[in-house]
């Protein structure tokens, strides 16, 4: 497996491969979960436990990537991050149907404070 | 299949299609185009880029395949960073198809299996409730197809936008992917959901910090199990 994976990094086929393993990893995982779903009920005991661990999974990436981000959010300071996700929340949370528009405030906090950036001329 | 169900079926894949042509669509396009963004800035070329949408298509498995392969990490690690980034989309299918009637499931659900992304299985576990069983595998695969199909173009997009589009709106765009689960976050009603979003997100930044390929795994594993146990603990809901 090791020699497979040490091909010569310059060679384009290189990245190929390794796309072609972490697709084939990513989708194992849903279809593990179709192959299995035939033996969980939905008024299980099972089932809810899964959701459980499910909505824990999803939150803790979603958190994740909010207040310790790689890519270019990782660029930002964390108080414009928390400032536009405080924003959204808070609109989503006080009114019924948000949203459209507390995600929009959000978006549009983010790109401000990133475009006049504060905290730098301080 | 008689002549009425055919019809309800096709109305029930349209439905799909036309629902996510709209706010889930607008997010996928929006993360993609920051994904190509990004591919752009780490080397990689164009179609290297636009494939992870079309193969993996999990943005942060996605990201963490950018961001290791233009860093020259060797190529077991990168494929099993993204294959844990992707441990949710097994619990994420276990609470989605046990929703579709048996009957309905074919083994055409191999193949749309790869339309669940954090952005379809978020909208499924909202509507299914509201939606006929019968019409439960056509309205999935109508939404789950119409958002896998605009990613790959959209990152593309992004990937011949970058350097004409300004950083704060890339961001801004990047942003708006978590930030529209959070906010769907806020529209769960069952409690021991509540308590289980509540403990992955505490727990998630902090235990990244220690481990932080196997965090979404621990925090899901443990937290979940916390979060059903305190629910049946503290009882029926008066």
């Amino acid at each position: 497996m090791e020699t497979l994976f040490n091909l010569p990094q310059e060679s384009a086929w290189w990245a190929w491969s390794i796309l072609l393993f972490a697709a084939l990893g990513t989708y194992a995982w849903r279809g593990l979960g179709v192959m299995l779903s035939g033996k969980i009920k939905q008024d299980s005991p099972l089932f809810g436990w899964i959701t459980c661990v499910t909505y824990a999974m999803v939150a803790a990436l979603v958190v994740r990537i909010i207040v310790l981000p790689v890519g270019v959010l990782a660029e930002t300071p964390m108080a414009y991050r928390l400032i536009a996700t405080g924003s959204a929340l808070a609109i989503m949370v006080s009114k019924k149907n948000g949203l459209v528009a507390a995600i929009s405030i959000g978006t549009l906090l983010m790109i401000v404070l990133g475009w006049l950036d504060p905290l730098s001329s301080l | 299949m008689s002549q009425t169900a055919q019809n309800s079926t096709r109305d029930a894949l349209w439905a799909g299609c036309r629902d996510a042509v709209g706010v889930p669509a607008a997010v996928l396009v929006a993360g993609m185009i920051g994904f190509g963004a990004l591919g752009h800035a780490s080397g990689l070329s164009i179609g290297l880029t636009t494939a992870t949408s079309f193969f993996i298509y999990a943005l942060p498995g996605q990201v963490v395949f950018v961001e290791m392969v233009a860093l020259g990490a060797s190529g077991f690690a990168v494929a099993l960073a993204a294959a844990l980034t992707a441990a949710r989309f097994l619990p994420m299918t276990l609470t989605l198809v046990p929703q579709i009637p048996k009957a309905d499931r074919r083994r055409s659900l191999y193949a749309s299996a790869h339309f669940i992304s954090m952005t379809s299985w978020a909208v499924m576990m909202r509507d299914f409730a509201h939606i006929q069983a019968s019409q439960r595998m056509a309205y999935f695969t109508g939404f789950g197809m119409t958002c896998w199909a605009v990613s790959t173009p959209a990152t593309m997009l992004g990937y011949l936008l970058a350097g004409h589009v300004p950083t704060p709106v890339t961001i801004g765009l990047v942003m708006l992917n978590p930030l529209f689960f959070l906010l769907s976050f806020t529209e769960v009603r069952a409690r021991a959901s509540r308590l289980a979003l509540l403990i992955g997100g505490l727990s998630g930044p902090i235990v990244y910090g220690w481990a932080p390929g196997w965090s979404i795994l621990i925090c899901g594993l443990i937290g979940g199990t916390a979060a059903f146990f305190l629910d049946v603990a503290l009882g029926k809901k008066n």
